[in-house]
């Protein structure tokens, strides 16, 4: 099916799993564990100094998965590059999402900062992964400036809304030299495979595996509709047409 | 009294009795295993250097951990 590529670093499965909102580190690990994922987003935070019983990354396989540490909580690119350079000081990890949400309601990503950040970032050696508006110019502007991926999203993260952009990730797509990553959003399997069939390299899920009835069979799902939609959009779909276009011989009737 | 702000919260000590360094300060609020890397008056620490980094009355330090996120 091919393999996925990001930054000279290959990877066979083509969904990246989130790892908040988990009900237990137990249930995250083995939901992670179905997914067949190799990358997973984890955040920064404080210490919270009354209850430092937290110990959700120890669950985590650092040989099995590759960390890909966020900036989530980042209004600005200052305060994103502060997160990344933390986050390469604590794992030793050059990989990072980079995202920027100004906005607590939408968290939708501010393009402006998110340009600014990665190109700093990019500069001081990390793996810029950014987690954008589906913009096709500002991808472009991205990759330009050294982005390893672009991240543009379905709809607002955590919405479950699916495929909301789905006219701009198609000229993203279209035009993207690095791997197109759709982000946010994709609240069923049916989402994610539908990404997949127009194109999309890969596709990140957290809330909608997380906070399943069974996080695990989810996760399975997702895995697996990943893998449906990359093999249709190999196997070439056929574009829809207005009209029927029969299945069956329209000769040989039996009638006169 | 001698003060150090840690993850915004003004934390004093006896003079006698301030954590000398990092390793320490995390001994003193039981949060050992927790913190990943820290900022010091906002120098970055990795964690092997916690316990040669030197604390001086009213520091600002932020302890920081990796925990799950989308």
């Amino acid at each position: 099916m091919g393999k996925l590529t990001i930054a000279g670093r290959t990877f066979d499965s083509r969904l990246l799993v989130g790892t908040g909102k988990f009900s237990s580190p137990q249930v995250m690990a083995k939901a992670l564990a179905a997914s067949g994922a190799e990358i997973v987003t984890v955040a920064l935070r404080r210490v919270d100094i009354d209850n430092p019983a937290d110990d959700t990354l120890r669950e985590i396989d650092q040989d099995r998965f590759l960390l890909l540490p966020n900036t989530s909580g980042a209004r600005t690119a200052e305060e994103a590059i502060r997160l990344a350079r933390l986050a390469r000081a604590a794992t030793g990890i050059e990989w990072l999402k980079l995202e920027v949400t100004p906005d607590p309601y939408y968290l939708l990503p501010c393009p402006v900062e998110t340009l600014k950040a990665a190109e700093i970032l990019v500069k001081e050696g990390f793996v810029v992964l950014p987690y954008i508006n589906a913009d096709p110019i500002l991808a472009k502007r991205l990759q330009d400036v050294g982005t390893a991926t672009v991240m543009p999203l379905g709809s607002p993260i955590g919405s479950n809304q699916g495929l909301k952009t789905r006219a701009s990730l198609e000229i993203i797509i279209e035009q993207s030299t690095v791997p197109v990553v759709v982000d946010a959003g994709l609240g069923l399997p049916s989402h994610v495979a539908e990404a997949m069939e127009i194109g999309a390299d890969a596709v990140l899920v957290n809330t909608a595996i997380a906070t399943a009835g069974d996080p695990v069979e989810m996760a399975v799902a997702f895995k697996l509709a990943v893998e449906a939609g990359r093999k249709a959009c190999v196997a070439g779909p056929r574009a829809p047409q207005r009209t029927a276009e029969a299945s069956s011989p329209l000769t040989g009737f039996l009638r006169e | 009294m001698k003060s150090l702000k840690v993850n915004g919260v003004e934390r004093r000590f006896d003079p006698d009795e301030m954590p000398g360094t990092l390793s320490a300060l995390l001994d003193a609020l039981g949060v050992g295993a927790n913190a990943v890397v820290a900022e010091v008056d906002g120098r970055i620490v990795r964690r092997d250097e916690f316990h040669r980094t030197e604390l001086q009355d009213g520091q600002q330090i932020e302890l920081i951990k990796l925990m799950g996120g989308g």
